[in-house]
């Protein structure tokens, strides 16, 4: 696949992605918006710029590897997968549906495309942190990315795979932490603070960064130079606006999981996808596939 | 030395550093209790590359395995019982046993055999709650020769498996041709008046109640069930049709475990009596192994006037 670069283009894929993580939730009766909407760049920049994959061959040995530790965000994952060619996009019109390949927290039995199980927050860390010690056993080199949520930074088990990594230098894991500053039920600072939360990572033994979680040249500059880190797992910290780009539910608590009881309400929500300056929401035909 | 002369700590140790030699891909995990499951130093010494001792860190350690085993590794990771199985117990369901990431987890010191730490260490809910999770087998040696068999399977079975292993020394019950199979119970008795049923230290303590009942008279099966799960529903009612009477012992509350299991197939197969003996329903506490068995009820002895008791009533 050719890497995307212009930012026409990235835009209007995020805008699809948007869209669709909109549409396919409203679809399913409700879901985590939030935190679905607030990683669209970090994932199309992971999807369409920076991971090494063969979508006809999703568990090729020497891929990079993508573990949505946040495993509730899967429906933007799951878009990722379907643009990428892991299975058609009609596939996303099944979200939560009886029977599904495509449940609300990311399964990597019945998904092709998913690298790790997750959704039982705090697990997803340790699991990546397995996946990279054993890169190394085989002596691979290709890399391990991570996405954490900032509510799930809380659990404990986040700081013992942060322990684990650093002790054991896995410079092939990068993770990134969803800072979006909510949580259910309430924002992260009224719950329990992750701050300083540059400095723990830093203090933990990782190389830290900080970056603006949907500006393009940011996320890609600074995935590459975590890339780069030698002798040290890396974390970059992108600062995020939760349900980014849904003018319904952007920035507000109550997005972290939403239910959409009727038609009214659904198209309500799907006209919250629109972007500043443009008078019409944006439509994805699923029909045409655009 | 026999193998039977040696603590199956070390038997395990053995046994993992002559699989780690024969397959790169075979790895050790350690939760800061390495010593106490015999891996430390000597896995450490020979795999420096394949042996990670992830601290006090249990959850972490579950997570790393699963990682591991997704990248087609085989991990073997070892922690007392209570930190194997309950502490854990999220990560175990997700990680590995829902993601079917083939990790094999060992919890050393089951039940009793934890001895003088005392209540916080004596897990009796392990077969239990292993038990209980989809994907997740759960197997229980007697002896040494059984231990070893059963390492060497799970090494080359695609399954989560979860082991408990006692440290000390045992006597020898099987012998060196012994081949562990999951799915087969062993009759170590024959007799038409009571079925014994036991696993791991229990199949121990059952040799001298079968001896005993015997010499007084009272024809016992004995079944040992080296794997709770999957469970051998065959043997059990083959025996339970000429007995009509079974007395089940664990190293366990009586609650989900190996007597669980008994109950829940012959109600659903061949409705018998059932006794239960092992812990009823309460913690443990500090003592030696001969003292605790006894106070809970799962000795020898309880097991000759269970047995007994059957008979008489049957």
């Amino acid at each position: 696949m050719e890497q995307i670069e212009s930012k026409d283009q990235l835009d209007q894929l995020a805008k699809e992605f948007r869209y669709i993580v909109t549409d396919i939730m409203c679809r399913a009766g409700g879901g985590h918006i939030g935190g679905s909407l607030s990683l669209v760049e970090i994932i199309i920049t992971l999807y369409f710029r920076i991971l090494n994959i063969k979508p006809d061959e999703p568990r090729w040995e020497d891929r990079d590897r993508f573990i949505l530790s946040k495993g509730h965000a899967g429906p933007t994952l799951y878009t990722a997968l379907a643009y990428r060619g892991y299975f058609p996009k009609e596939v996303l019109l099944t979200l939560n549906a009886n029977g599904t390949k495509l449940p609300s927290h990311v399964d990597q039995v019945i998904t092709p495309g998913v690298d790790q199980t997750a959704g039982s927050l705090g697990q997803g860390l340790s699991c990546a942190t397995g996946i990279a010690l054993a890169s190394k056993l085989h002596k691979r080199t290709n890399n391990v990315f991570c996405v954490v949520g900032d509510g799930e930074s809380q659990e404990g088990q986040i700081w013992e795979a942060a322990m684990f990594a650093a002790h054991h230098k896995l410079d092939n894991l990068v993770v990134i932490t969803d800072y979006n500053k909510m949580q259910i039920d309430a924002e992260v600072e009224k719950i329990v603070s992750l701050e300083p939360v540059v400095d723990k990572w830093r203090s933990f033994g990782w190389e830290v960064f900080e970056i603006d979680g949907h500006d393009w040249d940011d996320i890609y500059d600074t995935i590459n130079k975590a890339m780069a880190v030698k002798d040290k797992p890396a974390m970059i910290v992108a600062h995020t606006v939760k349900a980014k780009g849904n003018v319904c539910y952007e920035n507000r608590i109550e997005c972290h999981f939403i239910s959409i009881p009727d038609e009214d309400e659904r198209q309500r929500v799907i006209g919250g996808v629109c972007v500043e300056g443009e008078e019409e929401p944006f439509e994805f035909n699923w029909t045409e596939g655009k | 030395m026999k193998l039977h002369e040696k603590e199956l700590r070390v038997v395990y140790t053995d046994t993992l550093i002559e699989l780690m030699t024969e397959n790169s891909k075979v790895v050790c995990l350690e939760a800061d209790l390495g010593k106490s499951s015999g891996t430390v130093p000597r896995v450490w010494d020979a795999f420096p590359d394949r042996f990670f001792d992830v601290g006090v860190a249990e959850a972490n350690m579950i997570g790393i395995s699963a990682g591991l085993a997704n990248e087609g590794l085989v991990p073997f990771c070892a922690t007392f019982t209570p930190f194997a199985t309950r502490r854990a117990y999220d990560q175990i369901t997700i990680s590995i046993a829902y993601a079917e990431n083939p990790v094999k987890i060992v919890g050393t010191a089951p039940g009793v055999t934890t001895a003088k730490n005392g209540a916080t260490h004596m897990c009796f809910q392990d077969l239990a709650i292993m038990r209980a999770m989809p994907n997740m087998r759960v197997y229980c040696p007697a002896d040494v020769y059984e231990l070893r068999s059963m390492v060497k399977y799970m090494a080359a079975s695609k399954k989560p498996e979860y082991m408990q292993l006692i440290r000390e020394v045992h006597a020898p019950i099987f012998d060196e041709d012994y081949q562990f199979d999951p799915n087969k119970a062993r009759v170590l008795a024959e007799g038409s008046d009571v079925t014994l049923v036991t696993t791991g230290l229990t199949t121990q303590f059952a040799r001298e109640a079968v001896k005993s009942l015997h010499q007084d008279g009272i024809q016992v099966e004995h079944i040992h069930y080296p794997s709770v799960k999957p469970f051998d529903v065959d043997t059990l009612l083959a025996s339970v049709k000429k007995t009509h009477a079974v007395v089940t012992a664990e190293n366990q509350n009586v609650i989900g475990g190996l007597g669980g299991a008994v109950c829940e197939v012959l109600a659903e197969n061949y409705p018998a009596k059932v006794k239960r003996l092992g812990a009823q329903d309460r913690f443990g506490e500090v003592g030696d192994v001969p003292y605790l068995s006894a106070t809970l009820g799962f000795s020898a002895k309880d097991m000759v006037a269970a047995c007994r008791e059957m008979k008489a009533t049957g």
